[in-house]
Formats: structure tokens, sequence, C-alpha cells
């Protein structure tokens, strides 16, 4: 290893070897793009499979209909009145609390409530099914919640649940115990509940009086619409990117898709004929939803508890009534009743492109590393060159024999240390503002910061130029330091999100190719990718609701950081942002002859 | 006078500063050490707090504290730690013992920085000697170390196991070869690993004897200061037999890191190899990784006698390699060392290679060690290939400052080869 590290350094005096890198830190984007793009083809992406043969999905005959649909209808006249009548939290659980326990199941309650930019309280609804043929040391979980996440009340949902309890009762096959949970709404409830459940809950969180065993699996119901549907969506990222084994998905498509004939789709495509266009559109809506890293519903917050989940939203004008919509459940749960250990079998991290096609982490993950890897290749160019004599030869000195003069310079290295340290630890600035801004003022808060972010680089390079005067070998080693930095982190965080490694990779793609200019108008476009105004720029386009929406998102991503552990800001003001600002100071930079030593 | 009182001032300014920061830390976020207690890159089977705690726990409720197999660290911890309030009612009392000892440990090595020993000891002078860091600088390097916070914050044992070895070194350059001898066995009781540094350590102090009472045979100095340590040991053991009642600590500290019956994993080299380990191979293999671990003392002191601290220095390094528990505590003393070498710097090859492999690893190690254990979604073999690539730039670490000490020396001997390239056959 050592010999092949210095014969690769002796290459770094060849004068060719220099021009180089940033050539091939340039293809290194460029191969990391077309490499995404290529994975939609059918000789890049494999088709699912099913990997745990325990699962058996669509083996069995469901039962679920019949007179079922006559308790389902007096359920769901109960829900209607209650939803009517507009029942309060605490009235909504006194009359399923009666419900349930005229079934004959154990039911139990848990308060909570979450202080952050936005409050939030209410209470959870869980009836345990306990398994006949089990020794409760295993469960899994059928969720509904009261209100889904499009802020609907979920009247079928929750009908169905209780329709399904009062059926899985009559069954002796259940080998795992079955929880029925019912939340108030999509993301801070069932938080809550998951928490609570593996102890790991806050003090404004109940702990659950009742417990089962470990949970192998959940699945949530989100069907608000009335009437008739076509097909079933299957809602799948969690909290954070990370995804359910694919295994679960793929029963959930073989059982409703194979069995029942109604159908699948994913990621909001409502029509996915299969074609390029649709894989590649489906993997980029899922990339960028991994990438935000946001709850998607009710089953985000299992996940991270590594519980596989999936969320189950009927779509679409067709003649599937709910009952399909219950044997669909039910053909989901015998499979997961048929487990004989956790799902481990298939794929955790995967790119969905179609119902029944993916690429796995082997074949996606080069394109997040090659971005990455830009980022160290230029830091190692910048450090190399910054070793090197500002002119041509030294004349003089071991200039004999017609060799090339070669003097390492000494290299400066605190002030470039010290210029990324800061510019990092100002990263927790804005991370904590946003995160303790009261929701009503998060607008006001970004308006403000998008201000003061465009003129900050050129007051810090004001004074840095004022005060320091760096030298170009010092404004290299700034560039180098904080893109191996940013190197560094991004590879780490592939690993994590994928996608998040990716977006944010290809939007400091430019900071790369940064070095001091002497006109001001190169900062124009680096003020356009910076955190802020790409925050800003994407939610004006794509949501049409200007700075309001904005805000909106900025409020969704301070409860996720404080409710459900989301690391996306982190990401975004602590990797992302120091990289831009430091970018930005070195565009701004003069160089010149460094700060003359004070004695 | 006045600059010497600067300097003073400045010391003083640099300790305070560092245990300003350590109880900042403590106090402003409280979860923090508990969080990094279980971090398995800070706390191994035989440095964990949460392990001593549980030792404390049986020793108070008078149970052999052994019992159970979950501590494995040195009996006179025991004592020492009954005698602070409990660390869950009054964690302070706890955090300024460990801030104590780091500091005293940034001391010693602000000691043996501005001895110079590294530029010039007895018998070789370095030609780069005028281009060094002062010892308050090496000291604030020591002390504002991430890793060496870390390791504070995380409450690790290994942190009176660094302070004993940079005293003993320090000792042994001022001249004081007993107290050398007195903390190196100290260090050794702790961690068994630091006896190893007994063959450098009395070459340092045989080279650094005072000129008063010089005793001329290295044969007789060295049986005189084995039997010190010989001595100090047997009385640690005793004391230790007496506090606990039997012998049993013998197997469950020492046994255990000789034998590697805790798989717990660390970022050293060892678990993972023996996790795979066909039972009928392990003591071939122990004994092959332990032959491994001790050889390079033997040949190092001779190669570079003229300097034993470098020897000393290398050894650290490879420790915080090869050691059958090693964690980043390890790697905190070799980079305390590495600083005062600041002359040979330049004749580094790999400094940036270097930085980069150890912090990519820095990040990626805590990345796949989640991946692995808390979302169940990578395997051991992630952690695993992540403590290969830590090693890997641990070892080129080490490889390069061998290097650029040898070539120090090479210079001197072949003055016409001075800023010459120099190729490797």
């Amino acid at each position: 290893m050592p010999r092949l590290l210095s014969g690769a350094f002796r290459l770094k005096n060849d004068p060719r070897i220099l021009k180089l890198p940033p050539y091939l830190s340039l293809l290194c984007i460029l191969v990391g793009v077309v490499w995404l793009l290529l994975l939609p083809l059918d000789n890049y992406s494999r088709r699912t499979y099913i990997s745990e043969n325990a699962l058996l999905p669509g083996q069995v005959h469901t039962y679920f209909g019949g007179s079922d649909q006559n308790v389902f209808r007096a359920y769901k006249h109960e829900i209607n009145s209650l939803a009517d009548g507009n029942a309060t939290n605490l009235a909504v659980n006194d009359r399923l609390a009666a419900i349930f326990a005229g079934i004959g199941l154990k039911t139990a309650r848990q308060p909570y409530s979450y202080t952050t930019s936005r409050a939030v309280q209410g209470e959870n609804i869980y009836a345990i099914l306990p398994a006949p043929r089990g020794d409760a040391t295993e469960a899994i979980v059928l969720v509904a919640a009261w209100r889904n996440a499009g802020d609907e009340t979920n009247r079928n949902g929750v009908a169905l649940l209780l329709t399904l309890a009062r059926y899985f009762r009559r069954w002796s096959l259940w080998s795992k115990d079955i929880i029925f949970l019912v939340t108030p709404d999509s993301s801070s409830g069932p938080q809550a509940w998951v928490d609570a459940y593996h102890d790991a809950h806050r003090g404004s969180v109940g702990s659950l009086p009742v417990k089962s065993g470990a949970l192998q699996g959940a699945l949530a119901i989100d069907f608000a619409r009335e009437g008739r549907f076509k097909s079933v969506h299957v809602a799948y990222d969690g909290v954070n990117g990370q995804l359910p084994n694919l295994d679960l998905i793929n029963s959930v498509v073989s059982i409703a898709g194979g069995q029942m004939g109604m159908g699948v789709a994913i990621q909001e495509m409502w029509e996915h004929p299969d074609g390029y266009r649709d894989r590649l559109d489906t993997m980029l809506r899922g990339m960028l939803k991994q990438g935000l890293g946001m709850a998607s519903g009710p089953h985000s917050a299992f996940i991270p508890y590594h519980v596989d989940a999936v969320t189950l939203q009927p779509f679409g004008e067709g003649w599937q009534d709910e009952m399909a919509m219950g044997r669909v459940i039910e053909g989901t749960f015998r499979s997961l009743n048929n487990l004989l250990e956790k799902l481990h079998q298939s794929f955790f991290f995967y790119l969905l492109m179609a119902t029944e096609r993916f690429v796995s982490i082997g074949t996606y993950l080069p394109s997040a590393m090659l971005v990455a890897v830009n980022f160290t290749i230029m830091a190692i160019a910048l450090w190399v060159k910054s070793g090197q004599p500002e002119g041509e030869v030294v004349p003089g000195l071991e200039g004999q024999k017609g060799e090339k003069a070669r003097l390492a310079v000494e290299r400066h290295l605190f002030l470039p240390l010290g210029v990324v340290t800061v510019a990092q630890a100002l990263g927790v600035v804005p991370l904590w503002v946003f995160n303790h801004t009261p929701a009503s003022l998060q607008t006001t808060v970004f308006v403000v910061f998008l201000v003061l972010n465009t003129a900050l680089p050129h007051v810090l390079s004001a004074v840095l130029t004022r005060t320091y005067n760096p030298t170009t070998q010092q404004y290299q080693l700034i560039t180098s330091f904080s893109l191996l930095l940013l190197g560094m982190f991004l590879s780490s965080l592939a690993t994590l999100n994928f996608s998040l490694a990716l977006i944010v990779g290809l939007l400091s793609s430019p900071l790369s190719f940064v070095r001091p200019a002497r006109h001001l108008a190169w900062s124009v476009p680096l003020a356009l990718i910076s955190p802020p105004a790409v925050l800003a720029l994407t939610t004006a386009l794509w949501k049409n609701g200007g700075l309001a929406a904005v805000g909106d998102v900025l409020r969704e991503a301070a409860f996720g950081w404080d409710v459900m552990g989301m690391y996306t800001p982190v990401v975004v003001w602590c990797v992302w942002w120091p990289a831009w600002l430091v970018g930005n100071l070195v565009v701004l930079g003069r160089p010149g002859r460094g700060k003359a030593k004070v004695a | 006078m006045n600059g010497g009182k600067v300097t003073l001032g400045r010391t003083a300014g640099l300790y305070i500063g560092a245990a300003v920061l350590r109880l900042a830390l403590f106090t402003v976020f409280p979860g923090l050490p508990d969080l990094l207690t279980g971090r398995v890159e800070i706390s191994t089977p035989v440095t964990s707090f949460k392990r001593l705690q549980e030792g404390l726990f049986l020793y108070n409720h008078n149970v052999s504290p052994y019992d159970g197999g979950v501590y494995h660290q040195a009996p006179l911890f025991l004592p020492l730690f009954s005698l602070l309030p409990s660390s869950s009612s009054f964690p302070i009392f706890t955090y300024l013992l460990y801030i104590v000892v780091d500091l005293l440990s940034a001391n010693a090595l602000q000691k043996i920085a501005d001895s110079g020993e590294a530029v010039s000891s007895a018998l070789f002078t370095s030609p780069r000697r005028e281009k060094r860091w002062s010892g308050l600088v090496i000291a604030a390097v020591y002390l504002f170390n991430p890793f060496t916070i870390a390791t504070c914050l995380g409450r690790s044992t290994s942190v009176f196991t660094t302070c004993a070895v940079l005293h003993a070194i320090a000792k042994a350059i001022s001249g004081a070869p007993i107290s050398a001898m007195i903390a190196l066995s100290f260090a050794s009781y702790l961690s068994m690993y630091p006896l190893l540094l007994l063959p450098p350590l009395l070459l340092l102090s045989y080279d650094r004897q005072p000129a008063l009472h010089t005793q001329k045979s290295l044969l007789a100095f060295t049986l005189k200061h084995i039997s010190v340590v010989t001595g100090v040991l047997s009385t640690l053991f005793s004391m230790s037999y007496l506090i606990t009642g039997s012998w049993e600590f013998l197997p469950s500290t020492y046994g255990v890191q000789l034998t590697l019956s805790d798989l717990t994993p660390n970022v050293g080299l060892w678990w993972y190899f023996f996790v795979e380990m066909f039972d009928s191979f392990r003591s071939f293999f122990l004994a092959v990784f332990w032959l491994h671990l001790s050889s390079y003392v033997g040949g190092l002191c001779v190669r570079i006698r003229t300097q034993p601290l470098v020897v000393l220095t290398l050894l650290l390094g490879i420790f915080a390699i090869f050691k059958p528990y090693p964690s980043i505590a390890d790697m905190s003393l070799f980079l305390a060392m590495v600083p005062l070498y600041r002359h040979v710097f330049p004749l580094m090859r790999y400094t940036f290679v270097v930085a980069a492999v150890v912090m990519y690893a820095t990040f990626l190690g805590p990345a796949f060690y989640h991946l692995w254990i808390y979302a169940g979604s990578g395997n051991a073999n992630f952690f695993y290939a992540i403590t290969l690539v830590w090693g890997l730039g641990l070892s080129l670490m080490v490889c390069d400052l061998t290097f650029a000490v040898l070539r120090d020396e090479w210079e001197v001997e072949r003055p016409e080869m001075v800023g010459k390239e120099i190729r490797q056959i």
C-alpha cells in the first residue's frame, strides 16, 4: 500500500496531472446523473420477487365478506354519527372502547401531547387480540387514523378496522397477537404510540398500560373516500427515507394485484403504463420523498423501530367495495402470521420504479457515491496544488542537472482550518432558529433569513479580506477542507439516505469549481443555489403557494425534527449550508499577500 | 522572567479553557455522557464506565464484582469510585475527576514536549530541531482533540491508563527512573498492555539518567528497575486481593484481554476475526495475535535505539491498531504524541490521505453501526469494513511517521542526500 501510494504521489509533480481533476470531477457528476437515468431500463432494474418463502402471499382463501358486510354497515353507522356530530377525540375513544369491549378485546388508551412549534395533543386507543396459538411474544398491528394524512375523517378505515377486529376474533389460526390501533391523527399519534411501545417516549407522552410482544409488521388503512374504488395505493416511505422490507410491499402487491385482481399503485402514479418515462417518474418521486424524509402516513412512525409497515389507500373509480379492501388486509395478515422471524430476507435499500420493478442498493449507490467523490477529488487536487509554488520554476535552488526545481511550499493551515470550523459552527444558528420559531412566525423569520443569508457572504468576505487578507494558497486550502468535509458527510449520508445525499450533492456540485473571481457577478448564480433560495424556489414552483407554502414546509420540518427525529434539517443547515457559505466566501475572495505578521 | 509568567498565564488559561469546555458539554447536554458511554467506539469491555457501575454496585453490596462476567477492570477502581458520591445522583464529582485526569495527562505531555527529547535525545540530535511546537501547543492539541474530549465525556477508564503512561514517560525524561517505573506499573496494572512499553521506557530512562548518580551498566540498570516494576505490581495485586478477597480478578481482567472472551464489537481488528473462528483454532490464533502485537517491541527498540521516545510513540500507535480491545482513547493517546514530531512533518508524505481516511472512518463508522444495530438493514460486515479502514488509516500514519523519523536520521548520516527524492525498492 505505501509503495502504491508513493508511486501515485510521484505523479503529483507532473503538471498535466494537475490540470486533470476539475474535468475528472465534472465527469464524476455527469456519470452519476447518467447512471441514475439508466436505472429504469430493463437491463439495469430487476423484477421483484418474494424472498421470504414463509410469507406465501395469496395462497390462502380469504373468507371476509358475506354477513361481515352487515357488521361493517353497522360500525360505519356508528362512525358516521360520531363524525357528523363532530365528536371530540375523547368521545370517539369512549365509543370505540365500548365497541372493542363488545367484541371482547382488551382495550387501553394512551394520552399524549407534544409542544413543539405547533402544540399537538390527543389520545390513542388500541385493543389487543391475544393469539390463540401464540404466547404473546410477537404481534402485528392494524392502524387506522381518525383523521388521515389529508385531514379527512377516515370513516371507512376505522369502520373496516372494527369489522376486521370482530372478524379476526372468530379465527383460531393466529399465531401472533393482533393489535388494533386508532390514532387521532396520522403523524403524532402513531409516533407517540410506537415510541411508548418501545419505552422510548418522552415525559409528555403517556406509557402504554397494556403491551404485547415484539412488533413484526404493521398495516395502516387510509380509507376516507366513499363509494367503490378501482385499486390500492401503497405508501411505504418512512421517516428519514428508511424503507420497509421489500417483501412486505411485494406481498401486498401480490395479494391485491394478483389474488384480488384490483391492481396496485405506488408514489401517487395513478396511471402507470410501465414505459421509461413512467418508471423514471416513479423513481424520482420516490427519491424526492425519501430525500425530504418526512412521514407519509401512519406507517412511517413504525419503520425507524425496524417494524416493517405500509399504508393502504384505495383510489380511482371502479367496482371494488370495502369487503375487497378487507380481504386484501386479511390476506396480508395471514401472510405476516406465517412469519417465523422478522422480515430480513429481502432488500431494505431499494428504489421502486413500478410495482414489480426495482433496483437494489448495489446498482444505484454508485451514482450518489460518484457525486460525493467529485468533492473529494477536488479537495485532494486543491491540497496538492496548494503545496506547489505559485511561480512556474523557482530559479536557482536545486535547479541543476536540468531537473525541474521542486520546492514544497509550507502550507499555512491555521486560517483555512479556522474559517471552515467557523462556517460549520455557524450552521447551528439556522438549525436552532428554525426549530424554535413559533409556527406563526416561520414565514417571517424565513424571509428575514433569506435576506440576511444573501448579504452574509459579502459581509464575511469583507471581514476576512480586511483582517487576514488570505493568499491564493489559503483560499485553495479553505476550498479543499470544505469540499473534503462535504464529500465525507455526503458519502456517509449516502449509506443512510441515498436520495438526500444525491439531492444535496447535485445542488452543491457547482461548489467543486469555485475559485476567487474578480467579478461580483459570479456570486449571483451561487446565491441562487443557497439552501434557503432553493427551498423558496422549489416550493414556489411546485406548491404554487408562494411564501406561505415555505412556512408550511418549515413547520413540518420543525415538527418532524422534534417529534419524529427527522434529520433532514441537520443535513441542510450543518452540511449543505456551511459548504455553500465557504464556497461563496471563496468566490468573493480577493487573494492577497497574506497578513503581515504582527509582533 | 516576564516571558515565563506569560507562559504560566497561558498554560493556566489553556487548562481552564479545556476544563470549562468539558464542564459545559457535561452540563449543557446532560444526555451526552450516557450516549457516548454506550458507543462501542469509546467504551470497550475493559474500559466501559457502564460496566464499572455494575462492578461498583456488586462491590458495594458485598458481592464479588466479577460475578456475572460484566466487569473486567482492575479492582482498585472500585474503592476509588465508591469514595465518590454516586455518579447517578451527583454526577458532577465523577465529571470533575475525569477532567482533572485529562488535565494531568496534558501537564505530563507538556513536560515531555518542553524537554525537547523528541528533537534531541541523548544519542541523536535532529538537524530540524528548530522547528517544533511548544509544550503549550501540544497540550492544547491534546486537550481540544475531539477524540480526547469524547473519551473524557464517555468516562472511559482508559483515561487513567493514558495519564499513567504519559506520566511514566515524563518522569523518565526528567531523570526520575523509579517514578517512571512506578507510573508504568500503575498503567500496566490498569490495562496490562503498557507492560510492553517497559523496554523502550527503560532505554529512555537509562539515556536520561541524572548526571549525579549515573549507572553505567545497562544490564544492572534494567535488572534494578524491572525489580521495581515487579515490586509495585505485586503490591498492587496484593491490595487487589485484599479488596476482593480472592484471585478471581486475575482471570476476569487480564484473562479476558488475553483470551478475548468478550466479543463485543469495537474499533479493533480482533473481535470479528474471533467471532468467525472455529474453537479448535482459537488458542493458536490468540497466540499468533499476541505474538504479533508484542513482536514490534524488540524490533523497534533495536532499530531506533537512538530515539527511545520515537519507539514509545510508534508502539502506542501500533497498540491503537492491534490491541485486543482498542478504542478511540488509544487513538487520542497516539495523537497526543504525534505533534511532538512537528520537525519531521515536512518529511511525511501521506498527511492528507491519513487525515481524510481517519475522518471518513470516524463518520462512516457510527453510520454503519447504526445500520447494523438499530436500522437492522446492514450487518456486522458493514461495521467491520469501517474498522478495517480505520486500521488502515492508523497504520498509514504509523508507517509515515516511522518513515519520516528514519529519513531524518538518514539525512544526518548521508548529508549529500538532503532534499532528494527516495524510492522504496
